[in-house]
């Protein structure tokens, strides 16, 4: 009846003073894998616990399939979820685990039986219907804990941070897993991470939240190529960053900033932007092409100094000095000898250059929520007696 | 090589400038031997808890066996080698039967402690932890008091002239007072189960307060309500504090001698009562020996038993 599986309208969650959650507002749609993203504290665990049915909003509504769920406890709710803690029974084996949705709903045993099959099967662990879950490895239990939430077909499947306690192996091949099963299975997926990368490769949409808000709600691409605001600018991936004034614009809509340093930067706006502004350029590490030569008609070019070399194997990470500016963060494919760190020495005097396109320029007040605390507090105070 | 030479530099500096850390390099040398020597080390820490057991346990255990074949005569307990004294047992409508009421006995004590414990204990795990403090400290300490006094203090509740009896007369509810309310069965298993409930409260209370409250969480989330959250989880994942407080409830109320002697009267007499007399009444240490290893008998099977359940528990890994 509704294309949307689960709604937020204007949610917050009050614990005393603080709120963890504050006035969020979005959609997931059917079948939507919907990451939500940010640093411990920024209230995207109180968000999945208040879709579970732990948590009660403080103000606001939460629609599953079209209808609110205020006051629908857990049990009662189409939704299940997956614990960074596994929460398997200890003192039930695998099959047990995973029969235990639908013996709740006293389904026959049959049926229960050819379920679990289906349900280990899925997830890759047929065999071990009758081991404990002490016996299975932190990346197995997780697996059960999956089966044993989706055997109870959610419209909803919560996901809390469901591989932070994996090793890194573990944790790349259980996101590949994750994402075949969703694929497989076409359930609404909301899964909570503080993982960039996890989000980035798993997502169909990610959610960057920071002190209870939404940042941006976009596809990863977008978050990452054009963040909104400074905060996911810093949080997703690397970034480059110098602080200026809008000194105007240019004849392709580049805003031309006058940073601190003095130098001239082009890059695209972020929102409109005024001259005269106090604003942020953000350039991506990865954008910036290093030679040793003038580089011909370039749109933003700086010269420097290599100071520091970081190899990483698929790529090298050259830390770029800037006389009286900041360090400048490089990262280059080692695609050929000429790109391989050999070719830029440490000390080595280089040209650092980049298109406007991959050039961002945000308003520094946007910003307001990487600044410090009690600014902050502030505008919540202000929110609060809104509502 | 080279870091041991220097640790032989450091022990020589050490001896000539300060006596106190000669000496401390002397006990690692003993530490580092033990360490080396693992089993001696085991030893050493077991050695106090081996001589106390032997000296208490396994020598009295012996000597017990070693009497039971005795003979007991009019001038004294004559070494023998002889069944006479399980056979006078097994013969024995009296013993036999006293041995069955107290079992008896001692299940009901257990199983009503264990009704009134559960709910108890399970309201105290859930208590803020202020209060839980208090309320633990309030379940130990009729612990502090002498078990003469909390047995004693029961002839005053329940005798004639008692607290109960006053307010029954006093509410016109009686005309007579009821006298029975002690000196019998009833009188030694309230008494029994008041005096035992802590063995069975702490226990059950350790193992729920040490339950994972997230495992409650996620039944709920699998669509289990609280009372079936309760049945599948709580109650199978406490089921090792429920053996214990059983294990050490039952044991005592069985053993049961002073309580039962002194409100128990003739009819609430128990087995540790005419143990205790072939000691200090009849001087038939023979035979006593014969109950006492039958009593050690019973409770043996008992922890048998548990011990079954409670390594299934293990292996459920409810090892904690």
């Amino acid at each position: 009846m509704t294309e949307f599986d689960l709604e937020f309208l204007h949610v917050t969650k009050s614990f005393g003073e603080v709120h963890a959650v504050d006035d969020v507002t979005f959609q997931v749609r059917r079948g939507e894998f919907l990451s939500l993203l940010g640093p411990s504290g920024c209230g995207k665990t109180t968000s999945l616990r208040m879709v579970a049915g732990f948590e009660q909003p403080t103000h606001g509504e939460i629609r599953l399939n079209g209808r609110p769920v205020g006051g629908v406890p857990p049990y009662q709710r189409k939704v299940n979820t997956v614990f960074q803690h596994y929460g398997l029974f200890p003192h039930m084996n695998v099959f047990d685990n995973v029969a235990f949705g639908l013996r709740m709903k006293r389904v026959p045993p049959p049926r229960i039986a050819e379920g679990v099959e289906r349900m280990l099967a899925l997830v890759e662990l047929p065999h071990v219907a009758n081991r404990f879950p002490h016996q299975l490895s932190g990346g197995q239990q997780q697996r059960i804990a999956l089966a044993r939430a989706l055997i109870n077909e959610p419209t909803v499947l919560l996901l809390d941070e469901p591989l932070g306690a994996l090793d890194l192996k573990v944790r790349r091949r259980m996101q590949e897993e994750l994402k075949r099963i969703h694929r497989e299975v076409g359930v609404t997926f909301i899964y909570v991470t503080h993982d960039q990368e996890e989000a980035l490769t798993m997502s169909d949409r990610i959610a960057v939240m920071n002190h209870g808000r939404i940042e941006q709600l976009d596809t990863p691409t977008a978050i990452y190529e054009r963040p909104s605001t400074r905060f996911v600018a810093s949080f997703i991936g690397m970034t480059n960053a110098w602080q200026g004034l809008a000194d105007g614009h240019d004849a392709n809509g580049s805003v031309v900033v006058r940073t601190a340093a003095g130098v001239f930067l082009r890059g695209l706006p972020i929102g409109t932007i005024a001259v005269g502004e106090d604003v942020e350029v953000n350039v991506r590490p990865e954008k910036i092409l290093l030679s040793t030569e003038s580089p011909a008609n370039a749109e933003n070019c700086l010269q420097g100094r290599v100071v520091d070399i970081v190899y990483q194997g698929a790529y090298t990470e050259y830390h770029v000095g800037l006389p009286g500016g900041p360090t400048v963060r490089v990262v280059a494919q080692n695609q050929t000898e000429v790109c391989a760190p050999s070719f830029f020495p440490v000390d080595t005097p280089v040209f650092i250059h980049w298109t406007s396109r991959v050039t961002l320029v945000m308003p520094n007040e946007r910003a307001s929520s990487s600044v410090p605390h009690d600014r902050r507090r502030i505008t919540n105070g202000d929110a609060g007696e809104a509502t | 090589m080279a870091v041991q030479s220097q640790e032989a530099k450091a022990d020589r500096q050490s001896q000539q400038f300060l006596q106190p850390a000669a000496r401390t390099s002397w006990r690692v040398g003993v530490l580092a031997f033990l360490h080396r020597v693992g089993w001696l080390k085991l030893l050493l820490f077991l050695l106090p808890a081996l001589v106390l057991l032997t000296v208490y346990l396994v020598i009295p255990i012996i000597m017990l066996v070693v009497m039971s074949f005795y003979k007991s005569t009019m001038f004294g307990v004559i070494p023998d080698f002889s069944w006479r004294n399980y056979q006078h047992f097994a013969s024995s409508t009296l013993f036999v039967g006293l041995l069955g009421k107290s079992v008896r006995m001692a299940i009901t004590v257990t199983v009503i402690s264990l009704l009134v414990s559960y709910p108890f204990a399970y309201f105290l795990a859930r208590v803020p932890v202020r209060f839980k403090t208090a309320l633990l400290i309030l379940v130990m300490v009729p612990f502090w008091t002498s078990y003469l006094i909390r047995t004693m203090a029961w002839l005053p509740i329940l005798g004639i002239k008692g607290v109960v009896n006053y307010s029954l007369l006093s509410l016109q509810i009686v005309s007579q007072p009821i006298e029975a309310f002690l000196f019998n069965e009833f009188s030694v298993i309230l008494t029994l189960i008041h005096i035992y409930m802590p063995y069975m409260v702490v226990p059950i209370f350790l193992s729920l307060d040490r339950l994972d409250g997230r495992l409650l969480e996620a039944a709920g989330d699998l669509g289990a309500n609280p009372l079936r959250a309760f049945w599948h989880v709580t109650l199978p994942l406490s089921m090792p504090g429920v053996i214990g407080g059983v294990v050490m409830v039952f044991i005592a109320a069985f053993g049961a001698y002073v309580t039962p002697k002194l409100i128990g009267g003739t009819s609430g007499i128990m087995f540790g009562n005419v143990l205790a007399d072939q000691y200090s009444g009849t001087f038939n240490w023979p035979f006593g020996a014969v109950l006492a290893l039958i009593m050690i008998s019973v409770v043996l099977l008992l922890l048998v038993a548990a011990s079954r359940i409670t390594r299934l528990d293990a292996v459920f890994g409810v090892r904690a």
